[in-house]
Parts: structure tokens; sequence; C-alpha cells
């Protein structure tokens, strides 16, 4: 169970809009360190996105010192939509923007986790913000969620583009300064790697705090409130059996093909909400013009 | 998403020309939460703005500026376009965009733009749902074929092309794959529940479903359509000024339906001509709409601003029949018999018993007579009296907020039997369109022409001529 407050979610759609408006550019100078022909660009727009950000969170907060790390010297608490809005515009700059904005945005982030170190208080043991081995551990799990949220509940990624998808994210591993070599190249390396980490990880206050915030958000904006239920479901049933356990959910029942119907008919309806805030359509339409552009080459 | 339905699918309605339906127990709806963002939260009727409905918003029309760049190029674009939900939140849409003035401005907003978000068929794309149709690719299918579309429709959208025997024509093609996904996203109740959330008991939240699903499911089978439009066209054969488009019987499928092409002003146009062709038009739409109802049994639910083409002197085509309701004899004559008793009769109390008898009313509600008509009249109000009258913006405007108005002590004892709900359009879209046309007549008197309880001799040069079409059907009918 968790120990302290945080604030509602008053907010979520409209400020995790505006973060992604904001970071898809009208004029880039360059396709960026993607482009419109990468697979990257294609999974980030898929239907089941937040879902793949919801599971990677969960999954992600169970590492203590990652978790330490967050829980310590972000504002999450206070203020978790803005933390939220924040991951998302950093995640939308890297992929769509061009290259000095995504440059420009990687060394933020780095300035900022240069200055985030401490204890954690569960383990003992000290942690960086900047230690690769805790930026690999966020950026795999992100890479791994967006994978396998795609296959369960969006348009399913051939394995050749799993592969390609996670070696087109080494860019991204070193953007915010994770040295290439340790980064796996392709979804069996991926796995791997993520197994090895596995008997470190386990579900400290703080994780579960955070997992409290995320699955059941109060104050959720009364246009998801309705649906976040089915989200959440969709978020659970991608998680890993051993990530389910740490967390004491029991096991969630099979993922029945209605039930998977049913997940992704409520992300519909998020995503039409979310397109009703303004400038998303456009954005959009900004990055499908482009795709489709790439694609016609 | 509540007042969606409230508004548009069902809810509450009532009907002028003879019918009067409103909610049941409205009050509760303000003390629900529902999805904010697609809620069509009733509010009280003061809340209401003082504008006419709106027309043009959320209208098809508006992808008219057809995104080609961005065409849909595969049955997985449409898919992603309009799975998941989207398709069926895009048809609520459409309904509700009647009375988007109900809606809240981020269900407008959402709804909106997800009909923004629709770009066209690749001419590709849709060349091979005419193929899968009709067995040929259309180059043979017909003699020429435009690749490009001229304008989006529900669900699919319309290729210009001539048959190779010399007719043009239009041909509505849909998207592939998207009436067995809609379909199956029309099966999740409890979702659908959650969004429309219209009235207290869970079972009429059901039979708003239903009335959705059926009304969706009868628009996603082209077949139906074209034989509502088959139907009206053989009816109205000959009509001095109401042409309904043949369809071309061996062209059309259950997702390609091919008709005469009709080429005239817009909506939009007409609002620029002068107020005596806007009246003429005004009047024709009347006519059908009334003829339809009392003498076809039909009543088409979508009379939206982009179904008419206008050509002067009050001659109008009628487009789009995918939204038609049928009516049975006995089901229209509560309503006959409600505009009867108030507007004819002047008998107040037998208005109140043809509205319980009907299900409008509760029986033996703790109101006045007076209170009631005093209600309920405001949808009567252009056929009470004879004489000429022009609805006006104000008029369509009283009528929607009336539609709504929880407050009153009346609200809380009608409601609408389900069979009636889409003559809703008539108070929340009719209005509306002759509304924004400032339109002037003597409404009461062409309610008397077509009236069978009344049938009086034509009020107008229209209905004169009218009259001869209607004596040369006879005869016809007689040879």
């Amino acid at each position: 169970m968790g120990t302290d407050a945080y604030a509602d979610a008053a907010g979520l759609v409209a400020r995790s809009a505006a973060a992604y408006v904001s970071s898809v550019p009208t004029d880039p100078a360059d396709d960026g360190f993607f482009g419109p022909a990468s697979v990257t660009w294609r999974l980030g727009g898929d239907l089941s996105s937040i879902v793949a950000g919801l599971r990677a969170l969960l999954v992600q907060a169970l590492h203590p010192l990652a978790m330490a790390g967050v829980d310590q010297h972000s504002d999450w608490r206070r203020d978790p939509v803005g933390r939220l809005a924040a991951t998302s515009s950093y995640l939308a700059t890297v992929s769509y923007g061009d290259r000095a904005a995504a440059e420009h945005a990687a060394a933020r982030v780095r300035r900022i986790h240069s200055r985030v170190h401490g204890t954690d208080p569960v383990t003992g043991r000290p942690y960086a913000a900047s230690d690769p081995a805790l930026l690999l551990w966020v950026h795999a799990t992100l890479v791994d969620s967006t994978v396998v949220a795609c296959e369960l509940f969006g348009t399913p990624v051939a394995p050749a583009d799993g592969d390609r998808y996670v070696a087109e994210m080494t860019v991204a591993a070193e953007l915010v300064g994770i040295p290439a070599a340790l980064v796996p190249s392709d979804l069996a390396g991926l796995r791997r790697y993520l197994s090895s980490v596995l008997p470190g990880l386990r579900c400290t206050p703080a994780a579960a705090d955070a997992a409290a915030f995320l699955l059941d958000p109060p104050g959720l904006d009364p246009d998801i409130a309705e649906i976040w239920g089915d989200i959440r479901d969709g978020a659970v049933a991608a998680m890993p059996e051993w990530a389910l356990q740490m967390y004491g959910f029991g096991a969630p029942g099979a993922l029945t093909p209605a039930r998977r119907a049913e997940i992704r008919q409520a992300l519909g309806v998020l995503d039409v909400v979310f397109l009703g805030e303004p400038g998303v359509l456009e954005a959009r339409q900004r990055i499908a013009l482009r795709m489709r552009a790439a694609q016609h080459a | 998403m509540r007042k969606t339905l409230a508004a548009a699918a069902a809810g509450a309605a009532l009907a002028a020309a003879g019918l009067v339906v409103a909610r049941r127990r409205l009050g509760r709806l303000r003390l629900r939460r529902g999805l904010a963002a697609l809620q069509l939260a009733a509010r009280g009727g003061a809340r209401y703005t003082r504008s006419a409905p709106r027309l043009f918003a959320s209208a098809g029309d508006s992808r008219q500026q057809l995104r080609n760049d961005l065409a849909l190029e595969t049955a997985e674009d449409v898919a992603s376009t309009l799975g998941a939900m989207k398709g069926v939140l895009m048809k609520i849409g459409q309904m509700a965009s009647y009375v988007d003035d109900g809606l809240s401005p981020a269900a407008r907003r959402a709804l909106s733009r997800l009909q923004d978000s629709v770009p066209p068929m690749s001419a590709g794309l849709a060349a091979g749902v005419v193929e899968s149709e009709l067995g040929l690719p259309p180059e043979r299918a017909f003699a020429r074929w435009d690749g490009e579309p001229i304008a989006a429709a529900s669900i699919g959208q319309v290729h210009r092309a001539i048959t190779h025997d010399g007719r043009a024509v239009a041909v509505k093609v849909q998207y592939p794959g998207i009436a067995e996904t809609m379909a199956a996203d029309l099966d999740n109740v409890s979702l659908l529940r959650r969004l429309l959330r219209v009235t207290a008991p869970s079972q009429d939240v059901d039979a708003l479903i239903t009335e959705l699903r059926d009304r969706v499911l009868e628009e996603l089978d082209y077949r139906q359509e074209a034989a509502n439009q088959r139907l009206l066209a053989a009816y109205y054969d000959g009509h001095p000024t109401i042409h309904i488009p043949r369809i071309i019987d061996g062209l059309s499928t259950r997702r390609v339906v091919t008709s005469e092409l009709s080429d005239g002003a817009r909506f939009a146009e007409l609002a620029g001509w002068p107020q005596e062709e806007r009246d003429l038009a005004a009047e024709t739409i009347y006519r059908f709409v009334f003829r339809s109802l009392y003498e076809a049994h039909a009543f088409n639910g979508d009379p939206h601003p982009g179904n008419y083409l206008f050509h002067g002197g009050g001659r109008v085509t009628f487009l789009d029949f995918g939204l038609v309701k049928h009516f049975t004899l006995a089901e229209l004559q509560p309503l006959m018999q409600m505009a009867r008793s108030l507007c004819v009769d002047n008998q107040p109390q037998a208005f109140r018993r043809a509205m319980e008898d009907a299900g409008f009313l509760v029986p033996h509600a703790p109101l006045s007579t007076e209170m009631i008509v005093d209600h309920l009249g405001v949808f009567y109000a252009t056929i009470r009296k004879p004489g000429r009258l022009t609805i006006t913006p104000d008029y369509a405007s009283a009528v929607v907020r009336r539609f709504f108005d929880l407050r009153s002590p009346v609200a809380g004892y009608v409601s609408i039997p389900r069979s009636y709900v889409i003559l809703q359009r008539i108070n929340l879209g009719l209005f509306a369109l002759l509304g924004e046309l400032s339109a002037t007549a003597d409404w009461r008197a062409i309610a008397e022409e077509i009236w069978p309880f009344v049938q009086a001799p034509p009020s107008t040069p229209m209905g004169e001529a009218e009259t001869a079409w209607r004596a040369r059907r006879l005869t016809a009918a007689r040879d």
C-alpha cells in the first residue's frame, strides 16, 4: 500500500494533447533521428499507445532505484498530470522533432538527470539518474511495452519490424546518455536484458503509490473516467506476469477476443476525446502527410 | 454523449403537425455524470443558447474539402480511421448535428473533428469496392467513371459516372470493411450505455441503444436506402416540385448504390436567393415531409441541409434516404388524433387523452390540461391558427429549448414511445432548416391540404399543381 498522497489527474487529456501538439513540428529542418519511413513513427501513432505508456510506467516503477529517483526528485505527487505531459512531450519531440529539437530536449533531460541522485530508502542503495543502467531500464521497458501493446490492442508488429524498431530506438537511448554498446539491438536481446534485471525488481511503497495513481487516477476528467476501467484492464492484461505478482494483482482473466475488442473500442473513444483537443488533428495530419510522402517516394 | 442521444438518436421528441413527445424523468439527468466531452448533458432549457440550432457544424459537407492527399489506401487505413468505435461515434455525431446547440462545446468539437479526420478513399480503394460489389472494375461496369469523388457520404463517398446506356449517375461507394466493424462495435452495449446514459431506468437506455443500432445497421446496408428511395421516387413520380433521383437497379448492391445524377444549388446558395424563392423551397420541403409521413407512411430522418438541391421555382431534389423510418397506419393515428383535437377541434381535453392513449403522457398526471397545452403548444405553433406566419430562427430555437426544458413541471410526465423517436427531427431539424430560410407561408392551410382528416382544397399555386398531380396519379392507378 502506498504511503503519501498525490494530487489528482484533472486536465490529463488537455495537457497531454497540448504537449503532443507543440512537439510535432510544423516546419522541421530535417526528418529527425527516425524519419517518416521508420517503424518508430508507425508504432507511435498506434491506437494502443496509451496502453503502452501505462504499461511502461507500471513496469518501470518496479525498479527500486529508478522509482526512488522519481519519487524523491520529481514533483509527480504534486503535479502528476504535468509530469506525464512532460514525458509525452519529450517522447514526441525525440520521435517527430528535427535533430536540433530532439538534441535540445535530450540535453535538457540529461541536465536534469545530472542533479538527481540520492539513496533509495528501501534498499539503502545509492542511485544517480544519469546512471546508464537505470536509463537503460527505462528505455527497454518503453520499447518492450510499445511492441507488446501493439500486438495486443493495435496493429500487430511483424517480427522483422519489431527488430527494426528496437534497433531504431538505440538512438533515443544514446540521446539520454546510454552508450550504444549497452543497448539491445533486437527483440531477443531486449527480452534477454529484461530477464537479467528481474532479480533486482520489487514493489516499493513508492511504486505502489505510483501504480495506484496510474490505475485509478483520482479526479480524472469525467470524459475519460467512464472508460478508464477498460484502459486500465488493457494495461494490466499487457503486463508481464512477474510484474503482476510483484504488485500483488491477481492474475487477470484470459484476454478473450471479445474483451480485447471492448478494450480497443474504449481506446477508440479515448482517441476521439483526444482528437477533440485543439491542434491534435492537424498535428496528426502533419505526421501522416510526411509518412505518406515517404511511402510514395 | 448523453445529449447526443437525448437530441439525436432518441430521448425526447415532439413532432409538429400532430405529435408531441418528450422525455421521461429528465430531471434526473442533471445529476448524473457522463462523458463530459461527448455528453449531450441534458441541461436546463434556460441554459440553451438563444441562437437558432446550427445546421452546418459537423455535418458531412465539411469533408467536401476532401483531403485527397491523405486518402485511405487500404482496408487497414479504413479500420484505423473508423474502427474501434469511431465510426459509431461519427454516426451519432451526424445524427446530433441538427441540435449541436444542445451539445457541450467539447462534445461538438470532438465529434466534428472526428468527422474532419476521415479522408476519402483513394481511387484504387474505391474501385476495389465497386469491383467486389458489381463484379467488374468501375471502368467496365460504367461507360465512364470519375475516380475523383465529388462528395463525402455517410461512411462512403460519391463518384460520378455514366452508364452504358448513357445516363449520368451518382455512385455512392461504402468504405470497405466498415459495415462489419461498426456492427461489431454496436454490439458493445455496455460501452454504449456508458456513453449514452440518457435516462434513469436502464431499460430506457437499452431501448435507445436498440433504436440507434437499428438505424445505423440499416444505414450500413445500402439496399435499404435503395428500397426507400425507390418507394419515394415512385410515389412522387411526376410531382410538380418534388424530385427524387431514380435508383439504377442493376448497379446497386449492399455497398454500392447508383442513382440518377442531379445538379442544383446547395442550401448555402439558396440563402442568397430572393425571399420568395426561399419561401417556395420551404413550402416544397414542408409538403414533402408531411405528404411522405401521412401518405407514404415514411419519414426521412435526415433533413440535413446537404441533402437538398434547389432548382428555382420551388423545385427541390431530395437526396440520401439512408435513414427512413416506415410507419403503420396504426402508429400514425394517434399523431393525427393529437393534431386534430388541438388544432382543428380545439379540444384540449381530447388532446390530452390522445397523448395519454399514445403513451406520450403519463395518465392522470397531476397537471392541469391548460399547463399541458401551454407547455406542448409551442410545437404546434405554426399550425394552430390559419394565416401566414414566418418561421424564424428564434422560433426554431424556442422549439429546441422547450424540447430540452427539464424545469417545467410537465417535463416529468412526458416520454416518447420508441417508434416516434425519429420524428423529433421535425422539431429539431425541419424547423431549424425553415428557420434558417426565415420561410413564410400559411402552414396551417398547407397542413389542412395534407391532413387525411381534413383534405382541404389547395391553398397555394403549388397546392393547385399538387392537386393536378394527385389526380393524374389516381387516373394512372385506375388505368
